[in-house]
């Protein structure tokens, strides 16, 4: 059997160019069908697998600076696939996917012990607290390739897995084995006005998201770009999702590495 | 009927105030249970838990009442493989105590998943990689293995005994505890390990990540270490404070001496390793994370998480009933040694309490900051609920079991009684 | 048989045991688990065909081209078309969230008619019949002006229908909903003498100045706007933001000049100033296209414009000025920018002229890189209209707003002005308004006193989609389509540098008995006959969008859009066919003066901005996931915070996250704190678009409108509302 080459599939965000809008979460939410309550507030008890941050330099006015930094799971490589939340889930409800690189989540297999959030060091992971609930009629607009979580669940980006596999069966069906950079792309790269986010395979020398980063992947896929930045680097998560920014401050705040070294 | 039931040459306080005691405990313990179906029926949105706190109160009360349910294990380790033969008037009453602890253990991890109905799925789509499956198959084996240990217990009841079929029983299950006294000693180790691996393998988590041997961080062996040291504590512990309740000495002070001495020095170990583990975790292990330790604690004052904390754990509750345990002058003065095991207890306490809790209120991104969490009554009343079936059910094997073979000894009855 | 108390319990174990050993504990576990996977209350959404249908987004004037994605008749995701030149294949957050609205159950379903205060359902005959009958009793008693029409927007076919119904009715008071293009479509025919609206090469700037206008935050078509500021990044050009707060903006921008809010146009007085002092304003191109610069000199290089005054008024320093000024004259491609925030409030016209001033005077005007004059469309050509003598003297009558009166000539639309004429009077001059895709009821500012003055108007018709304010306070509710199951034209995305025109289609049938407004243009026309039904000979809006586009028709419906690629700008028209720094009309104007904040600065010591966001609305209601999508640091349960800054908070003795009131002339509001190094200090910056009495629960009640405590503020030299802050007091609460 001709197995094709594993990919390793990976984000870049540019920081500078992120606007904050918050595009990308809202086309997440409908892309993947992500429930609403009618108090939305405390996001520590919202689910929206897509979040963005606001960082700010700590400086006093005039000097202050903020960023905002959008936040989809890292889809940690870990070594040899064993991602945080991947290596401690008892009842393997999360794997990581050899072939793809992508960290899924099985939401009827998961029961919700939520130990795989209290290893994610990203705060990735979400619990549905309560059960989804539609306002009459607006159920309509769910996407029927992502199915609905129910309440007691984990859940988390996916990077679009479904999507991944829209593509994937057209391609089949054209006879193709292999998926171009434009056939697979997330919804919130799509989406994203400012085109700050830039999806596709790191291990595929012609994709962007591998030219931008010039991943060292000998060594868990280290951005050789001293431009790019991953969130806790000095974990040894080894995210595929990649940050870019000039300001130095920025990368401060977001790479322990820099930080304490 | 209930004197009937009562073991022969002990006396029992009338059945009136018994019940009385009962209906008391049982409705702290109805409470728990109204608690339990709300968060049931409702959703584990009853409780302050969030998506930076998915461990919580609950968490902390299973990994505490695991480690000071160890007693029961230990000594039995002590009593059936290191052959020591006085421990046997106490075995069956840390027997007893390791039922509650672990029977509450299993009691609130079914409350705390968020799909009940499913949590089997650790068995049949188990995961080797997680410490989590490690602790589920050890635990429930476990409970097994205590349940083998406390039926032949419950066989002995006067009338159940007069059965002789159940006579036998007990009688060939005593002949054969050793073999579970050393099964679950072997389970023990790994459980209660595996709880200790639970925060140890969490390299995303700075603060409870530790290195280690092979699969088994640190936190591994220190979490059986410390179960050993402070599980007999807590034995000892919760046996004074029955004597208290029933105003009689029912173990004679050559046991209890001997198991505090016992644990003292388990103690004195186990605190050397924890510190040697503290200073290596401070020096090493975090740093080549990208943390000091400062990161771990804030320095706001009047905190929950300041340094304190970490001084309260190893010095207050280790090193200092540890010293006072392998005393033998403070170890036989009644009140200290009162002291110096509650102190140890709170310790093991303590440090589940830092290992859980504090592991997810450190801010790891650097642009995030502390979180907070207080449970809701919800969660109080529930992690309550197992302390007054605890309550219960030791206050009835009290009352119709022959728990202490000291009892009748040491609290011979006046003349005329049974 | 005898049961004894052995056997028993040996029955009981045995079956225990027996029962164990069967499947049937295992059976149904695993159906429980099962059970837990299909809860019957959790929603499965049903599997179907996926088709995707390109259509243009009309939830601002955007006018993105969308690619919708349906599983057979559901609408189930927006995306944006890849292959559109506005937005290529970005989205806002509100178009991605627009299949919410289109499932919204807050949708008016059919139409209703209020009766002792609430809302019943009548058929559509009835309620277009009773609304006939009242305009025919007005015309009948000669005063036809007291119909007026509140729209969005004054272009395409629905709009021009909507006009051109009032027009053959006689009223000449058709009122567009305000924007800074206002000030921008006044400034170009003041300077240019072209009838035409802004747009901005911004793709091709190399250095932007942003005066306040909130290029992230909604200005302009925000796609747009946001791929051109990400080429700027990587083109290496600047990118400057003046402006009172922190905003996404200024946080993006290369420099963030903190100015006091209000301010804007003398700083860019004085950037003129420093220019023509120093003569780098862009000689062959002044010399060449422009004419007045001795008249603009005269104006700019007063002493009220110096460094050191501009210093003075702005906050910022005198070399910081004089460095700008340039910086921004250097530049290859400069490019200034103004109306604040997303541009709701077109702000003083002196103001944008000075901003135009600039970019004239460095030849960024018409040219690449530069503001672009866009003709206005010219696709709808129909024949003149015959008037009756009735509509004819209607017509004759001055704008119920005052635009293009003697006073403010150049305004074409003042809706700022309508709450006051409403007050005038026994009798209120408006007797009928309709309200086509506008919210005025939510987003005039004035508090209690525009409040009073709309509910002085006898009949108000919404034609809205959905229960907002101005719906709920109407009379009768017309429900039109939502813009997933209507066809419009889309002429122009605002601040795009070329001739757009998008189409929108009906991507599924429309869910409920809803009407598209300008088919209920054509009912009411039959309805009232004679000259007015001669005006309107189509039979429906399609037919007559068709007829009108003719060719164009079938290349928009196949192509979904029509772009002028090679668009070059046309040549000025004023009388010297150069670009006029000044002319009569121009010295006509009331001078160049900051408008201060309304209010006492003794007894209000704060001011009060607002600022805008994507992730809330400024008319239309925000679907659930915008609410959803909004910073803790904007709502907090039902509170809305201000941001103040800690020095501010200190005076005050508030910490973070305190409950407070704030106060100004207008009202009073209950606010959580939020404190910020980000805000200039003495200012409450607070967020637009909550506040809402109507719209759904994931929205209404939550926070406080800002509008509210605003007050209405008019520019003396065009009429249009210039209100950028007003003065505030903040008490601990
Ligand atoms: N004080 C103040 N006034 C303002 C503004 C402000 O920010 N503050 N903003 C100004 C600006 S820039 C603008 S563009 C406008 C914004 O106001 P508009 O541009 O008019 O707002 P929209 O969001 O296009 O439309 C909003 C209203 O139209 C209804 N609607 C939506 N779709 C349809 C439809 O298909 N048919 C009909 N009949 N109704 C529909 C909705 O119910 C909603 O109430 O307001 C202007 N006025
Ligand atoms: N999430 C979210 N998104 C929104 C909104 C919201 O409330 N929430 N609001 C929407 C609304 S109501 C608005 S007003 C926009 C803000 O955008 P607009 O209200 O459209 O603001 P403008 O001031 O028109 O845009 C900036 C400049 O564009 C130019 N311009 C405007 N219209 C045209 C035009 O038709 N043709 C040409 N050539 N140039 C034009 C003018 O010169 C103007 O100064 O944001 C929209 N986007
Ligand atoms: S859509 Fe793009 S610009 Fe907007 S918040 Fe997301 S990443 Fe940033
Ligand atoms: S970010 Fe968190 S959830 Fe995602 S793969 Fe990494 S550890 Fe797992
Ligand atoms: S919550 Fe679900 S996914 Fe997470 S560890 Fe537990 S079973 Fe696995
Ligand atoms: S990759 Fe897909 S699932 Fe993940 S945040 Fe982006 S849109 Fe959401
Ligand atoms: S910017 Fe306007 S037109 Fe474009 S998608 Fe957003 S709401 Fe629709
Ligand atoms: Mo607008």
């Amino acid at each position: 059997m001709d197995q094709p080459k594993n990919k390793r599939y990976g984000m870049v965000i540019d920081l500078d160019k992120c606007t904050g809008c918050g595009a990308c979460m809202v086309a997440c939410m409908a892309e993947n069908n992500i429930p609403f309550r009618d108090d939305d507030t405390d996001k520590l008890l919202s689910v929206s697998w897509m979040h963005v941050y606001r960082l700010s330099n700590g400086k006093p006015f005039p000097q202050a600076e903020e960023c905002f930094l959008p936040r989809p799971c890292q889809h940690c490589e870990g070594e040899h696939g064993h991602s945080p939340c991947v290596s401690v889930c008892p009842a393997t409800a999360t794997d990581y996917d050899m072939h793809t690189g992508i960290v899924s989540q099985i939401y009827t297999r998961c029961f919700g012990c939520r130990y795989c959030m209290a290893a994610c060091p990203y705060h990735v992971r979400q619990f549905n607290w309560w059960d989804p609930v539609w306002p009459e009629g607006m159920e309509r607009a769910l996407n029927p390739d992502v199915s609905v979580r129910m309440r007691g669940v984990v859940e988390k980006c996916s990077f679009c897995y479904s999507r991944y596999q829209t593509a994937l069966n057209r391609a089949y069906v054209e006879g193709r084995r292999e998926l171009a950079e434009e056939e697979y792309q997330t919804a919130c790269a799509q989406a994203c006005p400012a085109g700050a986010i830039v999806f596709g395979d790191l291990n595929n020398p012609r994709h962007r998201v591998h030219r931008i980063v010039q991943p060292d992947l000998a060594h868990g896929g280290r951005p050789r770009n001293p431009k790019a930045f991953r969130l806790l680097e000095r974990l040894g998560t080894h995210p595929k999702v990649y940050y870019l920014t000039g300001r130095d401050w920025v990368r401060r705040a977001g790479d322990n590495e820099v930080q304490k070294s | 009927m209930d004197s009937a039931l009562i073991p022969k040459g002990v006396e029992r306080c009338p059945l009136g105030r018994f019940l009385a005691f009962i209906a008391i405990v049982g409705a702290v313990l109805l409470w728990g249970v109204v608690a339990m179906f709300l968060i049931y029926i409702k959703g584990l949105n009853q409780t302050n838990m969030n998506n930076a706190y998915g461990f919580a109160l609950w968490i902390w009360a299973d990994l505490a009442v695991i480690a000071l349910g160890g007693g029961a294990f230990f000594t039995g380790l002590l009593r059936y493989i290191f052959g020591k033969a006085e421990l046997k008037n106490i075995i069956n009453y840390a027997v007893l105590i390791g039922f509650v602890c672990y029977s509450s253990a299993l009691l609130i991890l079914a409350i705390d998943v968020g799909q009940p109905l499913r949590a089997w799925f650790i068995f049949w789509h188990a995961n080797v990689h997680s410490m989590l499956t490690e602790v589920a198959f050890c635990l429930t084996c476990y409970f097994g293995v205590l349940t083998i240990e406390y039926i032949p217990l419950i066989l002995e009841n006067r009338q159940i005994e007069r059965i002789s079929f159940f006579r036998h029983l007990a009688h060939n299950m005593h002949g054969i505890m050793a073999v579970f006294a050393a099964t679950g000693a072997f389970l023990s180790f790994f459980h209660q390990g595996s709880l200790g691996g639970v925060s140890g393998v969490l390299y995303g988590r700075p603060f409870g990540f530790r290195s280690g041997i092979g699969i088994w961080p640190w936190t591994f062996f220190l979490y059986t270490w410390s179960a050993a040291a402070c599980g007999p504590c807590f034995t000892i512990l919760v046996t004074r404070i029955t004597e208290m309740a029933t105003r009689k000495k029912l173990v004679k002070d050559e046991v209890i001496d001997l198991l505090a001495k016992i644990a003292g020095w388990m103690l004195v170990t186990y605190i050397a390793a924890k510190i040697v583990d503290t200073v290596y975790w401070a020096a090493v292990t975090a740093p080549a994370m990208g943390f000091t330790l400062m990161d771990f604690y804030t320095n706001n004052p009047g905190s929950a998480y300041g340094l304190w904390i970490l001084i309260a754990e190893v010095g207050l509750c280790g090193v200092l009933p540890a010293l006072m345990l392998i005393a033998p002058s403070v170890r036989r003065n009644a009140r200290l040694l009162f002291l110096a095991v509650l102190l140890a207890v709170l310790g093991a306490c303590l440090n589940r309490w830092v290992m859980i809790l504090q592991m997810q209120a450190v801010p790891v991104l650097p642009f995030e900051r502390w979180f907070t969490y207080f449970p809701s009554w919800q969660e109080i009343a529930t992690t309550i609920l197992p302390v007054a079936y605890g309550i219960i059910l030791i206050a009835f094997s009290y009352r119709y079991l022959p728990i202490f073979p000291q009892e009748a000894e040491l609290n011979p009855l006046p003349e005329g009684g049974r | 048989m005898k049961i004894d108390r052995r056997s028993f319990l040996a029955f009981v174990l045995g079956g225990a045991a027996g029962t164990a050993l069967s499947p049937l504990p295992w059976k149904l576990t695993d159906d429980i688990s099962i059970w837990t996977q299909n809860w019957p209350w959790t929603p499965v959404p049903p599997k179907g065909e996926t088709t995707y249908v390109d259509s243009t987004c009309t939830l601002c004037p955007g006018g993105c081209g969308i690619r919708v994605r349906r599983v057979e008749d559901r609408v189930v995701k927006i995306e944006g078309r890849n292959d559109h030149p506005v937005n290529r294949g970005g989205i806002c957050p509100l178009g991605a969230a627009g299949a919410q609205l289109l499932y919204s159950p807050w949708r008016v379903r059919q139409p209703l008619k209020k009766m002792d205060g609430r809302f019943v359902p009548v058929s559509w005959e009835q309620a277009i019949g009773e609304i006939a009958g009242v305009l025919r009793e007005l015309r009948e008693a000669g005063t036809p002006e007291a119909v007026a029409w509140i729209a969005d927007t004054d272009r395409g076919t629905t709009a021009e229908l909507c006009r051109r119904f009032l027009t053959v009715y006689g009223s000449p008071n058709f009122i567009r909903t305000p924007c800074a293009q206002d000030a921008w479509e006044t400034a170009l025919y003041l300077t240019q003498g072209q009838r035409a609206t802004a747009g901005f090469d911004l793709e091709r700037a190399t250095f932007l100045l942003s005066l306040g206008s909130g290029l992230l935050e909604g200005w302009g078509t925000p796609p747009f706007v946001f791929r051109a500021r990400g080429a700027l990044k990587d083109n290496n050009g600047r990118f400057v933001q003046a402006e009172a707060r922190l905003s996404k903006t200024a946080a993006k921008a290369d420099q963030w000049l903190p100015i006091l809010p209000g301010s804007e146009g003398t700083l860019a007085f004085g950037l003129i100033h420093v220019l023509l002092k120093e003569g780098r304003e862009r000689k062959p191109f002044v010399a060449a296209h422009t004419a007045g610069l001795e008249e603009l000199k005269r104006q700019a290089l007063q002493e009220a414009f110096s460094p050191e005054a501009v210093a003075q008024a702005t906050g910022l320093e005198a070399k910081a000025v004089v460095e700008l000024a340039r910086a921004f004259a250097a530049a290859e491609r400069p490019l200034a920018v103004c109306g604040r925030g997303a541009g709701r409030v077109p702000g003083g016209l002196q103001e944008t002229l000075a901003v135009h001033f600039l970019n004239a005077l460095v030849g960024s005007v018409n040219v690449e890189g530069g503001v672009i004059a866009v003709p206005e469309p010219e696709y709808i050509r129909w024949p003149e209209p015959e008037m009756d003598a009735v509509a004819s003297k209607g017509m004759q009558t001055p704008r119920v707003d005052g635009a293009g009166s003697e006073r403010y000539p150049h305004a074409r639309y003042l809706l700022n002005r309508l709450p006051e004429a409403l007050l005038q009077g026994d009798r209120p001059a408006v007797r009928v308004l309709f309200v086509s895709g506008g919210n005025p009821f939510y987003s005039l500012a004035g508090g209690e006193r525009t409040e009073k003055a709309l509910a002085r108007i006898p009949l108000i018709v919404s034609f809205s989609p959905f229960l907002d304010e101005t719906a709920a306070a109407a009379h009768y509710i017309l429900p039109a389509p939502t813009h997933l199951e209507r066809w419009e034209d889309v002429p122009g995305a605002a601040g795009y540098p070329k001739p757009v025109v998008g189409l929108a289609r009906p991507v599924v049938p429309p869910r409920f008995a809803t009407m598209p407004t300008a088919d209920v243009v054509l009912r009411l026309a039959r309805r009232l006959g004679g000259p007015i039904r001669a005006a309107f000979p189509w039979e429906s809006h399609e037919a007559c969008l068709r007829q009108t586009l003719g060719p164009a028709w079938e290349t928009l419906r196949r192509k979904g859009f029509a772009v002028e690629e090679g668009f070059k700008p046309q040549p000025f028209e004023t009388a010297s066919r150069k670009f006029e720094f000044a002319n009569a009309d121009l010295k006509r104007l009331a001078a160049f003066r900051p408008l201060p904040a309304p209010g006492d600065p003794g007894a209000f010591k704060l001011t009060l901005v607002p600022f805008d966001t994507l992730r809330l609305t400024a008319a239309l209601g925000a679907p659930p996931f915008l609410v959803k999508a909004l910073e803790s640091e904007i709502l907090l349960k039902n509170d809305i915070r201000v941001e103040i800054h800690p020095q501010t908070a200190r005076d005050l003795g508030l910490a973070d996250g305190a409950d407070a009131r704030i106060t100004t002339p207008q009202g009073s509001a209950r606010v959580k704190v939020y404190l910020t190094e980000g805000i200039r200090p003495g200012l409450v910056g607070m967020a637009r678009g909550l506040g809402r009495g109507a719209h759904d629960r994931y929205l209404a009640g939550k926070g406080v409108s800002a509008n509210r405590l605003l007050a209405l503020v008019e520019d003396p030299s065009s009429g249009l509302e210039a209100g950028w802050g007003i003065r505030a007091r903040l008490e601990r609460a």
